[in-house]
């Protein structure tokens, strides 16, 4: 049986991470659903008379500040974070993968230079940097914030990558390959591919949850992706002064990013136990 | 005392200082030559009560010359004279300081030193604010600990951040971003104050700040800005809101080089479309008034007879066809031979009560068929595009003086706070003749005119002015405050029980 | 080895620099001017706004200031901070001590707590205990520092009112005597450090637990145990001792949590800090301040990583040889 199966058959013994993988999936298909779910998150049908009113049948999670919905707002939130979070994890692995392969099969020198440069780059103070453009930048949009993350966050998927070609290089079949004529395109398909991709899938799992906590604490601080448009972080920031008259506002939010975060680590776990280095073998 | 504040003071130096708690402190370490009282009249003389000046008098309607108390010293024991008061107008004026108030000072051409306690200030012309002129933006500053340092590194001084001044307090310590604490000093010539001791606490997050306060650990706030701690403070036993007139009101401005506002009616009609009473009442519930136009309840000339725009919906639908402004076809949004009627709305992220007035007002003018959009901004990008003239319209807050001429900071032409472009040859009239006015009682009616000419024009719709409510522990007494200054007159102030907090016992000193 | 520290070194350095100019660049860049004073309050005409921007030499173009920071900073100098009129070396002497003691002892509680919370799940590897200690650690992963913070400030400040609520010192503190300073700074100290203690002590627990089950399993720990030592005895003097290196890795690698985190927790709890400080400038687009803020940042994560480098080389020479 393929590595890859054996490697799925204990993902699904894995319980937790079963679990995990499913609430992902439901946590998706609600924030895919939500428009035609919920009322619309930036609705303000009585701005007059519904701030800050607790959960009831009609607003289940209670309204906010600005007399929106809760629940609405809050599954919108989950659209943001979710798009941020695989997207910049997919983009990140798949720069750094990039990065690592071309500096795996470069020459020595190009080889040094690049990762000189993954070292300056590493000491960058991530935070410092996505504070000081995402205040300057009055509305970014969803894949601005996306990009800056992904930028900053593919160092270690390189390292890793890299280490993997230059210990493959050597390797007996791909000399043969090579030897044989082989093209390498081809040895990359075939060879490395394969064998790196089981520490980027799980590195790149490993980070999504840590991206969408980064990216809810610039929307805390009122970065990012701005308000109106809701997000978990940015709600945090509108329920904080009302917090002990209406704890509903920032409590929703903020059990909605655990509930994901947990969910993503579980999926993660699963698949970083179902992917140990035995199957590269 | 403790005092709680979400800001650190930035300077404790009169001219320079531009923070508010810097503000705060700073005026209770120097004093001025006279103080208004808490009628806030501005006109008369008999609004003034004697500080560092004993007394003045008016030889000719150029000249004030005003006779120095010689009980009046410096911290260090040196006697306040009339050098330092020629030193500090000059320091108010000197560029390299670059003084924010500097402007106010320039109808004054040049103060003399007559003898060491009489000082003669001579003015540009006469008119009648000319005591207050004098007195109110300078705070005297001791030119034998400052005459050394250059100019334009006095704000980076030593002094500033550690300073000797001859006011109520004296500076005892600084611990940046934490605290600032002043000691009563008990020498000090007008008698000593009634709190011995009083400290700011530095507490960035408003509800931590509040926080402090409920649980005794701060005993007064200056404001309480958002109706969530507002309604946190009612709740408690230990502590009570102090309400006193604002000196804000925020108003709607437009960028009249803008189309459609460079046409009244569309002005007028905006104005008369949107339902101020009810934008009060659901962004801040009882804690706000309405605003009866460019004026705050702090001043003396604010009156709610001030003849206003009616809120009329249909008159407001009428004026805006009349224009040519008319519904398409399905009864959308209005539009003018192609062109739409929209803009955009600025309004600063920093303050959740104009975030909230932004979306109330968008909802009416959509009913009305005008579609705003609105644009939350950062503080600092609404400050920059405001002042370019980037902009459609803005909410804006306008902090008041006492004087009602500051009426002539946001709308006289090319005054560098006229963001909007407002220039109207009649509301120059009005306002330059109440600048003459003699006595407050000519004046008052006078200014009533040109407000109201405001109303008219539309250049702005006024919306609210906050409720200023302190708020203050039960465990302080005979407290008063002053609209334009809440700790004007802290040194009334006292604990109401002996002290049982070392919070109230003066410290050691330095 | 020392050849390998001090190429480290020297790519720290690298990376300072760039740091430095990159966060320079960005905050010239940037719309939006100098806070000078909050302008609703007291009133500045442009006029006098435009002469402070050509006092501090902001009218220059932006190479031109590049190059007179760079000067200073070679002199050593740090500039101005616009907002405070202090000298930033003044502003950031204050405030780094501060957030080092909240990182620090942060620090220092996570690694105790997950360090030995990860030991007790790999002791008990797949017990009942295992489990629930895993779930939590789990949960406390995955919660946002923030709203930690904000929960326990609820509970245990406002609720409860076990333990003060803001700032680092309270009102009496100079009355205090030595002991009774150290102690209101400590009270002050809980809630903050808690909340960002726990969830890297949760990250930490993680770690050690799958680094000790491995190690649990290798040749000499069996032999150990077959030796009849009693399982803490294994537990301390094998296992753990093997897993130094990685801790100070981990350390060392957790320096860019602790800033990130500071910048949200000391805004909470009022902690007068670095955070503090960064968050104000950034606002106020105080310059000078965030190019000097940068600069420490660079500093103390390349050092952050440099600790950790070398822990790595010391447990395994291959690395010193450095491809």
């Amino acid at each position: 049986m393929s590595p890859w199966r054996l490697a799925a058959r204990r993902f699904a013994r894995n319980r937790p991470a079963v679990r995990g993988a499913g609430l992902v999936v439901l946590l998706a298909l609600a924030a895919l659903l939500a428009p035609w779910l919920t009322a619309d998150p930036l609705a303000q049908p009585d701005p007059v008379r519904l701030q800050d009113r607790p959960p009831s049948l009609a607003h289940p999670l209670g309204t906010d500040p600005f007399s929106r919905d809760v629940l609405s707002r809050t599954l919108h939130g989950a659209r943001v974070s979710l798009v941020v979070g695989t997207g910049a994890a997919l983009l990140a692995v798949t720069l750094g993968a990039g990065m690592g392969l071309v500096a795996g099969l470069a020459g020595r020198r190009t080889d040094q230079l690049l990762m000189r440069g993954v070292d300056v780059a590493m000491a960058l103070p991530r935070i410092l940097l996505l504070l000081a453009v995402f205040a300057v930048w009055e509305d970014a949009p969803a894949a601005a914030v996306v990009v800056l993350i992904a930028a900053t966050g593919w160092f270690q998927t390189s390292r890793i990558v890299r280490a993997a070609v230059l210990s493959l290089r050597e390797a007996e079949f791909v000399v043969a390959a090579r030897a044989l004529g082989a093209p390498a395109p081809g040895i990359v398909r075939r060879h490395l591919l394969p064998h790196v991709a089981a520490p980027v899938i799980v590195s790149a799992s490993l980070d999504v949850g840590n991206i969408i906590l980064l990216e809810a604490g610039l929307s805390y601080l009122g970065l990012g992706v701005r308000p109106p448009t809701p997000t978990w972080g940015n709600m945090i920031m509108d329920g904080k002064d009302v917090l002990l008259t209406a704890p509903w506002v920032a409590l929703a939010p903020g059990l909605a990013l655990v509930v994901t975060v947990v969910a993503f680590n579980l999926a993660a776990d699963g698949l970083r136990d179902a992917l140990d280095p035995r199957m590269a073998a | 005392m403790v005092i709680a504040t979400t800001g650190d003071a930035d300077v404790l130096l009169p001219p320079v200082t531009a923070l508010e708690t810097g503000i705060n402190v700073s005026d209770l370490l120097f004093c001025r030559l006279a103080e208004l009282k808490l009628g806030l009249n501005t006109v008369d003389d008999s609004g003034f009560r004697p500080v560092l000046a004993r007394s003045w008098d008016h030889p000719d309607s150029l000249t004030i010359v005003f006779h120095l108390d010689p009980r009046a010293h410096w911290q260090d024991g040196t006697p306040v004279t009339a050098a330092d008061v020629a030193f500090t107008f000059r320091t108010y004026r000197d560029s390299a300081v670059n003084a924010p108030l500097a402007p106010f000072l320039a109808p004054i051409a040049s103060v003399a030193v007559r003898d060491s306690l009489t000082v003669a200030f001579r003015f540009r012309r006469w008119y009648p604010e000319q005591l207050y002129d004098a007195t109110y933006h300078m705070r005297i500053l001791p030119r034998h600990l400052l005459d050394t340092i250059p100019a334009a590194r006095l704000a980076s001084a030593p002094f500033a951040r550690a300073p000797v001044g001859d006011g109520p307090y004296r500076f005892v310590s600084w611990r940046a971003g934490a605290e600032i604490s002043l000691a009563a000093d008990t020498a000090f010539f007008l008698g000593r104050p009634g709190l011995d001791r009083l400290m700011w606490r530095v507490s960035p997050d408003l509800a931590g700040a509040v926080s402090q306060l409920l649980a005794g650990e701060a005993d007064a706030m200056e404001v309480i800005p958002a109706r969530g701690q507002l309604e946190r403070v009612q709740q408690s036993r230990d502590v009570r809101l102090v309400p006193y007139p604002s000196p804000f009101y925020a108003a709607v401005v437009f960028n009249l080089r803008r189309p459609p506002f460079a046409d009244r009616d569309v002005r007028r009609a905006i104005a008369m479309a949107v339902d101020r009473q009810t934008v009060v009442r659901s962004v801040f519930g009882p804690f706000a008034d309405l605003a009866v136009g460019a004026v705050s309840p702090m001043q003396a000339i604010w009156s709610d007879s001030i003849r206003q725009l009616p809120y009329d919906t249909a008159a407001a639908a009428r004026l805006l066809d009349q224009r040519g402004w008319r519904r398409g076809a399905a009864g959308g949004m209005r539009a003018r031979g192609g062109t739409p009627l929209q803009f955009d709305l600025l309004v600063p992220t920093s303050s959740q009560s104009r975030q909230q007035a932004a979306v109330i007002l968008q909802d009416e003018l959509r009913r009305l068929g005008v579609d705003v959009r609105i644009r939350p901004v950062e503080f600092t990008v609404m400050e920059r595009r405001t002042v370019t003239g980037d902009f459609d319209a803005a909410i804006v807050s306008r902090t008041t003086d006492p004087s009602p001429a500051s009426l002539l900071q946001w709308w006289s032409p090319g005054a560098g706070a006229n963001i909007g472009g407002y220039a109207d040859g009649t509301f120059e009239s009005l306002t330059a003749a109440a600048l003459r006015a003699r006595t407050r009682a000519d004046a008052a009616p006078r200014w009533r005119r040109a407000l109201e000419r405001l109303n008219d024009e539309a250049p702005a719709v006024f919306l609210f002015s906050p409720r200023n409510e302190a708020a203050v522990s039960t465990r302080i007494a005979d407290v008063t405050i002053r609209p334009d200054a809440w700790l004007a007159t802290v040194t009334g102030w006292h604990v109401r029980e002996p002290p049982r907090a070392a919070s109230d016992r003066g410290a050691p000193g330095p | 080895m020392l050849g390998f520290v001090a190429r480290r070194l020297g790519f720290a350095v690298v990376s300072v620099a760039a740091v430095v100019l990159v966060t320079f660049v960005l905050a010239h860049a940037a719309p939006g001017a100098p806070m000078l004073g909050a302008p609703e309050r007291t009133f500045a005409s442009p006029e006098t706004i435009a002469r402070q921007r050509a006092l501090f030499g902001l009218d220059r173009p932006l190479p031109e200031q590049l190059l007179r920071y760079a000067a200073n900073l070679a002199r050593g100098q740090l500039g101005e901070s616009f907002v405070l009129h202090r000298p930033v070396a003044a502003v950031l002497a204050e405030a780094v001590p501060n957030t080092l003691l909240l990182g620090g002892v942060a620090l220092l509680a996570s690694l105790l707590l997950g360090l030995a919370v990860g030991a007790a799940q790999a002791a008990r590897h797949h017990s009942r205990t295992d489990t629930a200690l895993g779930v939590a650690t789990l949960v406390l992963y995955s919660v946002p520092v923030f709203w930690l913070g904000l929960v326990l400030l609820l509970v245990f400040g406002e609720q409860l009112h076990w333990l003060p609520v803001s700032g680092m010192t309270s009102a009496l503190h100079d009355t205090l005597s030595p002991a009774g300073r150290v102690l209101d700074v400590a009270r002050h100290l809980v809630l903050p450090a808690a909340s960002l203690a726990l969830v890297q002590a949760a990250a930490f627990a993680r770690f050690q637990r799958s680094a000790l089950v491995d190690t649990l399993g290798a040749t000499h720990i069996r032999s150990a145990r077959a030796r009849g030592l009693p399982e803490r005895a294994v537990l301390l003097r094998h296992a753990l001792r093997g897993a130094l290196a990685p801790t100070i890795t981990l350390a060392g690698l957790s320096v860019p949590y602790f800033l990130s985190g500071s910048v949200l927790v000391e805004s909470i709890f009022g902690w007068p800090g670095l955070g503090r400080v960064t968050y104000d400038a950034i606002f106020a687009r105080d310059y000078n301040v965030i190019t000097a803020v940068a600069l420490v940042a660079g500093v103390l994560v390349a050092l952050g990583n440099l600790l950790a480098d070398v822990a790595v080389a010391v447990a395994d020479p291959r690395v010193r040889l450095d491809r």
